[in-house]
């Protein structure tokens, strides 16, 4: 696929980070990426849509229960789209009764897992270890 | 949303997982359309077939 790298690109590697991880794909938009950074975003947000209608869990830190803490840092990957559901959502805490509870856990750790590779992504790019 | 619209389906979901994970990897890790478009194919079909495999073998099991 032909990229277009139109445009302007972040400052700095740290910027391309941080707009990564704000948002699926603004990493990559900020760097000139403009058709991959937009295929990402889709990707990713479908990708955690999915998990939050299938009454997935929004994880947070539990004390009693230290695997928590990995499933509340793979979740929070997902930036600010983990933030609004988090705010939004009648139910963080995912209904564990569903059928689909299960898969939407998945969708969820992978939306953010996904996008946390995009972060690493965006600081290649914009270090120039990746073209 | 999702839920209340697409049928609860284990292999149904199990290919949405699949088709997301399989077009982010192949965007990610390839440059050329061609290319991309092959680690696509090659992804998507191992997750299916590899899920229906490893449901087969757990089939004898409660």
């Amino acid at each position: 696929m032909t990229e277009s790298r139109g445009g302007g690109s972040a400052r700095s590697p740290f910027m391309a980070m941080a707009l990564a991880w704000l948002f699926p794909g603004l990493g990559h938009f900020s760097l000139g990426r403009r058709r991959t950074a937009l295929a990402f975003a889709l990707i990713v947000t479908a990708t955690f849509l999915a998990g939050i209608s299938f009454q997935g869990r929004l994880y947070t830190v539990e004390a009693s229960q230290p695997l928590t803490m990995l499933a509340t840092f793979a979740v929070y990957g997902a930036g600010l789209l983990n933030v609004a559901a988090r705010l939004l959502s009648d139910n963080p805490g995912g209904t564990i009764l569903s059928t689909t509870y299960e898969y939407g856990c998945a969708f969820l750790l992978t939306a953010g897992l996904m996008n946390l590779l995009l972060v690493l992504d965006a600081w290649d790019i914009a270090t120039g270890r990746k073209r | 949303m999702i839920a209340a619209t697409f049928p609860v389906d284990h292999f149904l979901s199990m290919s949405l997982y699949a088709l997301l994970v399989s077009a982010f990897f192949a965007l990610l890790w390839r440059d050329g359309r061609r290319e991309r478009w092959k680690l696509f194919g090659t992804l998507l079909g191992s997750l299916v077939l590899g899920g229906l495999a490893v449901a087969w073998l757990m089939y004898p099991f409660p």
